[in-house]
């Protein structure tokens, strides 16, 4: 526990500041959404605000992402170390796209706005949000930081109230749509004023003592919720690896994830050593995203609904994690698509600790955004056109006593809307020819993975596709004797013929001509629990309503079915008599 | 119900009549004597007409004598959250058969892995796809297959579907190929219910429109019935007048189209609420108000800002989480999870946490002796002596308060508190979380809370409309007349109203006036139509013209009132300076240099109907004691101890009265706390007008 100070603030006063908290991020997050330019930050929702103490700690995040766990407080802490607290004064913004501070990719502004009361420095104000573009190069796998785009490193945006506009215009010439990057740009300012102003009231109406001791016992009472969930987590080291498809340029050399968790008492340790070194093609990300990696999964499985989301919740996890990592690169290694790969890190901590908390572990999910960019001339005002048509949402690995769920955004996001095709269609020469579930996609397993989903694309004009897609290769796995997902995957229509055979989901710059489409697959969610255990009710029912085919339910589940979609039950009996249950390993590994 | 105005009405009555979930609410207002009169009874869900029968009985009020029956319900909205609606097929493009199923992919509960998403109404089994393709631009990509559109009918009627909703892409753009597949439908499933998305939505999102026509496809047949049920009930009863259900926009429509269009009533009771307190505001010449309604589940508000109700274009019914959106012009209500039946208990840590479980009204609060042992909201308002054990639901029932004490008693021992800090922590808790709500509302829209009046009724809205009006920087609050049966009241002043929304994706400086004219032409003349069939003559129509517009690349639109004159006179300069108005307002910045989309065209018919013309009641000279009923100890935190406080009765409070706080006015259903130094003056119509902190008017 960490102030030494006597707390004096009562329970009752601690609640209400922590509505009071929770309702100034609600309210940053309200005006920057409302305010924003581009899709990504309205429907996307790719940003994350939040209040953070003088250290630069996290008091609270509205998400947003969860996975800006970590980066959020990072670059503050980064902002505070650069100038010194001395130096950083009332009416000051400061602001950096620094990768390697922020953990993740250019795109990422990230403004700060220091809170005074009294003259005196209380907390920070910070928003990061995702520009549409940056600079640099379009539709190919970069492989440094310098084809990325424009970076800025700490600097003031605002000194003293006073706009620094050769920083403004250094941005604007840099980057491609500047009249949409200024605009968030704005919404962003008025995001960290809101959180400014509406701290300062807090403090003005409560008192500085009150609403910083708030702080202190919140993160304490969210340190004893993860101490007590962590407690009851059996004692052991367990450890589990996966593997991403390729980093886009060495196609088809899997890259290693391997992780070890080791538990005693109320600590525990995410070691992750041996996740594979950083790489060629642009699936880095920086160390606070390594840390985030551990962060998020060690959230999920101790107080995934303690709100606000502060750093109480992280006292007891102690991260191990060399530089160099895929997970912790460093300058220049290139970092554009930096959100793939710690999306498989934490599933296969969740698939890691599944033998020691089945009940509270998940089979593994799709984990990609499936979300395709195309760019191409508008026929209509003869303009460039940028757009990412997704997130498509996929499938959620089962739990040991629920289904998964079907078509839902990965880890990585949260609460991200996939853009309305009504919309797409109005705004960009294309036309969405499907949009559905994928049969059979998902994981078979007592309890079944959710669906994935899939998306055609048709051009009515000329568009250059670009996807980032990984695990194709390494499918959501079941646990606990639970079946594989289906993995994500893509194809290209040319002249009406498919093309499926392609070596992984990843392609760069493809012309696609009019009439010409790609489909987008995203893959199922694990199943847990063998199959055949399976109430062959439940499995009737998946039949009839066409999330598993009649082939699936006797293959895998072995239910049979009459003319009549019932189920067989004689049939049924013989087939699963003649399928075994695999063992699976149920033990920890020490 | 013919449209035939000669059938002439003699009756003097106008009837409202709401049914929430605990009871049925009574107003009525008699044109003879200028009368109001209330009722209340409980509602008979597994009868509704006869609980309405109740009420009438009750009142003493005769349908026969009636020439309007205004009616709101909760049936639409429960039978959505409880699931009892019809078996529903749904019948969508091809290639979008689970887009309902789909949704929009988020997952807001984001480190939650047990989260989960919407269940839509219909089974993946029962939605079909239909062979056509329209593009943004409104063209056919490809016809209608009409023969698969009979034969998918055929299918349905050997699954015994009820009721069959319809929606394909881009028909807000041309409605042509629904309103076909709605007639295949028809001819093919004569007795089935049949409703088509572009009926309901004009609007582009096709999640959110396939959710609103399924939802009105699940509702209607439930709902048509009840109300046909109920014409029938009326009928028998002998009433010859015009029978208009409540929108959610406030607006009423008649029981015909209320039948088909069964989803608008969704919000009906609430709105009609806003409606009442607009009435109020009207009256006393208050632009800037805020409604707020507390009940025993839920705190409500919603916004009147320069005399009109804002609204909002759609809204998510069930939880954020696992929300089905309904996207319809309703009056925006914001809701927070606090009422008098909210559950205080000690979180993780010892933290306080109040609501958002409820103790209901089974077992409900620890007071009402039936078994809840955990301290709600009620039970510290009886703690603290704002609530009387003797006198609540004027004496009707009798409160316990050593149940109360127990409980309380256990949540602060764990806190290191006493019950009466612990009892005092609830309600302040309660009033900054519902303060948050009220805030959240209006900093929404840019609006500054604090220089609002706020109209507080519903039950339990009363107990704590100063303390959160202190939350909020509030220093006018009013109590209104009757605020327990305040949405029937509400009612009273609805007007016939008819919303339509087009949406129209144009540059606006390269945009076609002639078109965007020509569009606006024919929803005002819809809308003069539909009026025009009504039975009632309305003393006048009103249209009034909106366009959601945004930056050129931005996404997000805001609604923005325009004056008809703009579109006449090709005035872009003075629809895009309007705009850039209104987006400074509602966001503190705007982008004059920059260009403007059109993105939604709206239009609002309103046609006007005669209201109550409200009378100020007598003065008769006296002073506020003759309303006293006594004194009792009641709690005040700032006092720091019970206080010595007065109890009036408000039912002999008459105009001109002035009570200095601290004090406590009971009436039936509803008790008001003045705090130490607010001052209430009872107005000419029997408001209680609450100036906090004794603030000068």
């Amino acid at each position: 526990m960490s102030t030494a100070t006597p707390r004096t603030v009562d329970p009752v006063t601690v609640e209400i500041i922590r509505n009071g908290l929770l309702a100034v991020t609600e309210e940053m997050k309200t005006n920057l959404m409302r305010t924003a330019y581009n899709l990504i930050i309205y429907e996307a929702l790719d940003f994350t605000v939040g209040l953070f103490t003088t250290r630069g700690d996290t008091v609270s995040i509205g998400l947003g992402l969860p996975m800006f766990i970590r980066g959020m407080s990072e670059t503050v802490k980064a902002k505070i170390k650069h100038y010194g607290l001395e130096n950083i004064h009332p009416g000051d913004i400061l602001v950096t796209n620094d990768a390697y501070i922020t953990g993740s990719h250019l795109n990422h502004f990230t403004f700060t706005q220091p809170i005074f009361h009294d003259g005196e420095l209380v907390a920070f104000a910070c928003c990061m949000a995702h520009w549409l573009d940056v600079g640099g190069t379009l539709g190919t796998v970069t492989t440094d930081i310098y084809s990325e785009g424009i970076q800025i490193p700490i600097v003031k945006y605002r000194r003293a109230g006073v706009v620094n506009q050769e920083l403004v215009d250094i941005i604007a010439i840099n980057v491609r749509m500047p009249e949409r990057a200024m605009g968030d740009l704005r919404a962003q300012i008025t995001a960290v004023t809101t959180g400014e102003r509406r701290f300062g009231e807090l403090v003005r109406r409560y008192g500085k003592e009150a609403v910083l001791q708030s702080i202190d016992i919140m993160m304490d009472q969210s340190e004893a919720v993860a101490r007590e969930n962590t407690l009851n987590i059996p004692d052991g080291v367990y450890e589990a690896e996966s593997f991403m498809d390729d980093d886009g340029i060495d196609v088809g050399a899997r890259i290693p994830i391997k992780v070890r968790v080791e538990k005693r008492g109320e600590e525990m340790t995410i070691d992750l050593s041996d996740v594979a070194s950083q790489v060629r093609g642009f699936y880095n990300s920086g160390w606070t995203t390594g840390i985030a990696c551990a962060q998020v999964a060690f959230k999920c499985l101790t107080t995934p609904t303690e709100y606000p989301v502060n750093d109480g919740s992280f006292r007891n996890l102690k991260v191990v994690m060399p530089m160099g990592k895929v997970i912790s690169a460093e300058r220049p290694f290139p970092m554009r698509v930096w959100m793939t790969f710690p999306m498989t890190v934490i599933d296969t901590i969740f698939k890691a600790l599944a033998p020691a908390i089945p009940n509270r572990s998940i089979a593994g999910h799709h984990a990609d955004l499936v979300f395709p960019y195309i760019h191409g001339i508008s026929p209509a005002d003869g303009k460039l056109f940028i757009v990412g048509i997704g997130p498509l949402g996929g499938g959620w690995g089962a739990k040991s006593g629920e289904d998964g769920v079907s078509a839902t955004v990965c880890i990585n996001d949260g609460d991200t809307h996939n853009s309305p095709t009504e919309q797409l269609e109005s705004k960009y020469p294309v036309m969405v020819e499907r949009y559905a579930l994928r049969q059979d996609s998902a994981g078979a397993g007592r309890q079944r993975g959710g669906l994935g989903a899939e998306m055609v694309v048709q051009a009515l004009s000329p568009f250059t596709l670009t996807t980032r897609i990984d695990r194709m290769h390494c499918k959501p796995w079941g646990l606990a004797g639970g079946h594989d997902a289906m993995g994500n995957s893509i194809g290209i229509r040319t002249n009406g013929e498919w093309t499926e055979d392609l070596p992984n989901a990843k392609v760069f710059g493809v012309r696609v001509k009019r009439g010409d489409a790609y489909v987008m697959r995203s893959g199922g969610g694990g199943g847990f629990g063998p199959p055949i255990e399976r109430d062959p009710a439940l499995v009737a029912s998946d039949v009839k309503q066409g999330y598993i085919s009649a082939e699936k339910a006797r293959g895998a589940y072995g239910v049979a079915l009459n003319e009549n979609g019932a189920v067989d039950v004689a049939t049924t009996q013989a087939l699963r008599a003649a399928m075994t249950v695999p063992a699976f390993n149920a033990e920890p590994v020490q | 119900m013919p449209d035939d105005l000669s059938a002439v009405k003699t009756g003097h009555l106008r009837i409202a009549v709401d049914i929430g979930g605990t009871f049925t609410d009574l107003a009525a207002f008699d044109e003879t004597t200028g009368r109001l009169l209330f009722g209340k009874a409980l509602s008979t869900h597994d009868d509704l007409p006869r609980g309405i029968q109740n009420t009438l009985d009750g009142a003493g009020v005769l349908c026969s004598e009636a020439n309007l029956f205004l009616h709101g319900s909760t049936i639409t909205i429960n039978t959505l959250l409880e699931r009892t609606g019809a078996r529903t097929a749904l019948l969508i493009t091809e290639g979008f058969r689970d887009i309902y199923e789909i949704g929009r992919v988020n997952r807001p509960d984001a480190y939650n892995l047990f989260f989960s998403k919407h269940t839509p109404l219909v089974e993946r089994a029962l939605r079909f796809e239909v062979e056509e393709r329209l593009l943004a631009d409104g063209t056919t990509y490809k016809q209608l297959n009409e023969e698969r559109v009979r034969a998918t009918a055929r299918t349905l009627k050997t699954l015994d579907i009820e009721s069959v909703a319809v929606l394909l892409l881009h028909s807000y753009r041309n409605s042509a190929h629904e309103m076909r597949v709605k007639q295949i439908l028809q001819e093919e499933l004569p007795s089935v219910f049949v409703t088509a998305s572009h009926e309901l939505s004009q609007e582009y999102r096709e999640f959110e429109r396939v959710s609103t026509v399924a939802a009105n496809a699940y509702v209607g047949p439930r709902v048509s019935e009840y109300l046909g049920n109920l014409e029938t009930h009326l009928e028998n009863k002998g009433f010859k007048g015009s029978f208009y259900a409540v929108q959610s926009t406030g607006g009423l429509f008649p029981v015909a189209h209320a039948r088909r269009e069964c989803v608008r009533m969704l919000e009906s009771g609430p709105a009609a609420g806003v409606i009442g307190a607009q009435a109020v505001a009207r009256q006393l010449g208050l632009p800037d108000v805020i409604a707020f309604d507390m009940g025993g589940t839920t705190a409500k508000a919603g916004v009147i800002e320069n005399g009109k109700p804002l609204t909002s274009s759609s809204a998510l019914i069930g939880g954020y989480e696992k929300a089905l959106p309904i996207q319809i012009p309703m009056i925006d209500i914001f809701e927070v999870g606090t009422g008098g039946g909210s559950i205080a208990r000690v979180g993780k840590g010892k933290s306080l946490r109040v609501g958002p479980h409820s103790a209901g009204s089974m077992p409900g609060p620890a007071c009402y002796g039936r078994g809840g042992a955990e301290p709600t909201v009620t039970d510290a308002n009886l703690l603290l002596g704002r609530l009387d054990a003797d006198h609540f639901l004027g004496g009707q029932m009798k409160l316990d308060p050593d149940a109360t004490q127990a409980a309380m008693k256990a949540v602060a021992a764990e806190l290191g508190l006493d019950a009466i800090e612990t009892a005092d922590g609830i309600l302040r808790i309660a009033a900054t979380a519902m303060s948050y709500a009220v805030k959240a509302v209006t900093t929404e829209r840019g609006l500054d809370a604090g220089k609002f009046t706020m109209i507080v009724y519903g039950g339990a809205g009363p107990l704590h409309a100063s303390a959160i009006a202190r939350e909020i920087g509030i220093r006018k609050v009013l109590i209104p007349y009757a605020p327990g049966y305040f949405s029937a009241y509400g009612m009273l002043f609805g007007d016939l109203r008819y919303d339509y929304v087009r949406s129209c994706f144009r540059k606006l400086g390269e945009a076609s006036f002639d078109e965007l004219e020509a569009i606006y032409a024919e929803m005002e003349a819809e809308g003069r139509a539909q009026i025009a069939t009504s039975r009632v003559n309305p003393n006048d129509i009103v249209v009034s013209h909106a366009a959601d517009m945004r930056y050129v690349g931005q996404e997000h639109a805001v609604t923005v009132d325009l004056d008809g004159d703009f579109f006449k006179q090709h005035d872009r300069a003075a629809i895009k300076a309007e705009f850039d108005r209104v987006h400074d307002v509602r966001y503190g910045t705007h982008a004059p240099s920059e260009p403007a989309d059109l993105v939604s065209l709206r239009v609002t018919v309103t046609g006007i109907m005669r209201k109550p013309p409200m009378a100020p009641l007598p003065k008769d000279g006296s002073e506020a004691s003759v309303a006293l009923r006594g004194e009792k100890p009641v709690y005040f935190r700032d006092a720091g101890r019970y206080v010595p406080t007065k109890v009036y009765l408000r039912d002999r409070l008459r105009p001109g009265h002035r009570i200095q706080g601290p004090a406590l006015v009971e009436e039936h259903a509803s008790t008001t706390v003045v705090a130490p130094g607010d001052i209430v003056d009872v107005d000419d119509f029997g408001n209680l007008l609450i100036a906090i902190g004794g603030a000068s008017k």
